[in-house]
């Protein structure tokens, strides 16, 4: 084996990965969880994450709690709560950019961040970075993280999936070929196990293999994406990194189970509608328009049964997709059928509306609707969200999503302090202490 | 503003009539004032609004070069590591004596190494406990701040999860 080059760290580029993050979270603010297996998604029936002792165990993710209850009788099963854990991920952020501006907000539990040229800055070496880095996570936020340093953003990843959890790998460039030759090939970050199963049938089997294969060889098996991952195993610099808050979405969905399932047409509308008004805040949020959509409605049976529509202008309020849907929804609904989600697929997204004037005044009835939405956006921004909702979302904001098991509320809306309302301080909040 | 009964308890009348007659002395001298329900509110009770200074065009004024260095409260309250800051309620008077009452937010910093005579939030029995961090021959030991509340020493090593830092109180 020879290494790829005999330089260490032409870009140096870090990844950092929470450990079993949403059950950290839950851990971090209750001390008796500690050593138990926990598990958190009780509201959506299946695990979404697990503690080590949960995992030691045999719980998977996605793994139905039922399974779990069996497996594993003593699990400690909790409630998501998002608004907690987008706290404590805002914070890894921001602990990271102590040490460089370039962060990828890559999803809630991990990053990537470029250490390129800090050294100076920082008075540090790399490695130094990234053990302070390290250091500064676990012992601020009260949990583990594994840390990878590398040269791309391909190999930052096999670093920091090293040793878990709380692991400190660093992988110069003129070493990736020794962690690469151990390395199965479907490990490798954006090799799915159908491209794993074919580099396998090529005779690839490590990550090594791979990236000792020439280019042309290389190009003409595989298409282009793979042909990046390669360039990056022998240590380039391809795939940059997405700084800044994410303002581009080739689509946004909302979705939302509810338990008991139900045969209640109404219910099932203001499900839909809720998920429609929750879309749209978050296009308005990010200044965008759409002007393609989808909706469905899922049956106790998983089937899915929904219908693409297409808008004249692009728009931002519910109002339009809704009416939209109103007109077509009988063709979907079907009666006596049971009912356990509706969603929404916003498509066609753009930063602008491409407003053309019509025939029949509708761009001003838009611009009109646009105005009234700026307004409802600024009160949801003082008094909270949905503080003003369509009456055709009435019965989801007022009739609870869940009844029996699953509708438990996340721990911090159980868990409100004096003067607190729909809006919460924006500090993590640990509890009672005696 | 007190009622009448509480200003008669405030200034040892025995009657509220006399009272009215002091308020409207007061009201005369102009330090109260009565809103239309006959309402009681303060007038110059509380002295002048300060003025900061004329604005002038074209000179920088002595009211905007004060205010510059301003802070808000969160920055008060959390004057030394955002990140590493968190809130818990107070549950108990095992520290009244150091004035933090029940119902109370702390906030609290993680990370740094404690300093005997902090106050800590520490871990013991799967629960949080605040205390001061003492040291006696050489061990540390939680002391609370009531007569009524015994030191806890514990068995092991002191499980210190973070250092009060600040405590906030709503009325």
């Amino acid at each position: 084996m020879t290494p790829f080059t005999h330089r260490t760290f032409p870009r140096a580029i870090l990844h950092v990965d929470g450990d079993s993050f949403f059950a950290s979270c839950e851990i971090v603010k209750d001390p008796k969880l500690r050593g138990k297996p926990v598990i958190t998604g009780k509201e959506r029936g299946i695990v979404s994450s697990m503690s080590y002792e949960a995992k030691s165990r045999g719980v998977t993710r996605a793994m139905k709690l039922s399974d779990v209850r069996k497996l594993c009788p003593d699990a400690v099963i909790l409630p998501s709560d998002y608004e907690t854990y987008s706290l404590y991920s805002k914070r890894m952020y921001e602990i990271v950019r102590r040490y460089t501006p370039d962060v990828e907000e890559y999803s809630i539990d991990e990053c990537f961040a470029d250490l390129s040229g800090m050294r100076r800055v920082n008075h540090m070496s790399y490695e130094d970075m990234s053990m302070r880095i390290k250091h500064e996570l676990d012992s601020e936020l009260g949990m583990t993280f594994s840390v990878g340093l590398s040269v791309n953003k391909v190999s930052a990843k096999i670093a920091s999936k090293w040793r878990k959890p709380s692991g400190l790998t660093i992988i110069p460039a003129n070493m990736l070929h020794i962690y690469e030759s151990k390395l199965p090939i479907g490990k490798v970050w954006g090799i799915g196990p159908q491209t794993s199963a074919y580099a396998n049938k090529l005779g690839i089997f490590n990550a090594y293999d791979f990236a000792m294969k020439d280019m042309a060889w290389i190009a003409d098996k595989f298409s282009k994406p793979f042909v990046e991952i390669w360039r990056e195993l022998r240590g380039e610099y391809i795939q940059g990194l997405t700084i800044g808050e994410k303002h581009d979405y080739a689509s946004i969905s909302k979705t939302k189970t509810f338990t008991p399932p139900s045969t209640d047409k109404s219910f099932v509308y203001s499900q839909l509608s809720k998920n429609v008004e929750n879309a749209c805040i978050k296009l308005r949020r990010h200044e965008l328009y759409t002007s393609k959509f989808a909706f469905f409605l899922k049956t106790q049976n998983f089937n899915y049964s929904g219908l693409e529509l297409k808008l004249a202008q692009s728009v931002s309020t519910p109002q339009e997709i809704l009416e939209a849907i109103e007109e077509r929804f009988d063709d979907v609904w079907r009666k006596g059928v049971e009912y356990r989600a509706t969603g929404i697929v916003l498509m066609d997204i753009s930063h602008a509306t491409g407003q053309t004037n019509d025939l029949f005044g509708y761009g001003n009835r838009i611009e009109r609707m646009r105005s009234v939405y700026g307004a409802i956006d600024r009160i949801s921004e003082k008094y909270g969200k949905h503080s003003v909702f369509l009456g055709s979302s009435f019965r989801a904001i007022n009739e609870r999503a869940h009844r029996g098991d699953r509708s438990q509320a996340p721990w911090r809306h159980r868990n409100i302090v004096r003067g607190e309302g729909a809006k919460r301080i924006a500090i993590p909040f640990l509890g009672k202490v005696n | 503003m007190p009622s009448y009964s509480e200003i008669m308890s405030l200034v040892g009348f025995k009657s509220k009539n006399a009272v009215a007659k002091l308020v409207n002395r007061l009201v005369g001298e102009g330090v109260l004032d009565k809103d239309g329900a006959g309402r009681l509110v303060p007038n110059k009770l509380f002295g002048e609004v300060p003025v900061l200074g004329l604005v002038e065009a074209g000179f920088p004024s002595a009211a905007e070069e004060e205010l510059i260095d301003t802070m808000s409260i969160d920055e008060y309250l959390i004057p030394h590591n955002k990140e590493a800051t968190y809130m818990l309620e107070v549950k108990g008077d095992s520290m009244i004596d150091a004035g933090i009452c029940e119902g109370d937010l702390v906030i609290v910093e993680r990370g740094p190494e404690p300093k005997v005579g902090d106050i800590v939030i520490a871990e013991v029995d799967g629960g949080w406990t605040m205390k001061y961090l003492r040291k006696k021959d050489g061990k540390t030991f939680l002391e609370p701040a009531n007569k009524d509340y015994k030191p806890i020493f514990p068995e092991n090593d002191l499980k210190v999860a973070a250092i009060v830092r600040g405590v906030v109180r709503k009325y």
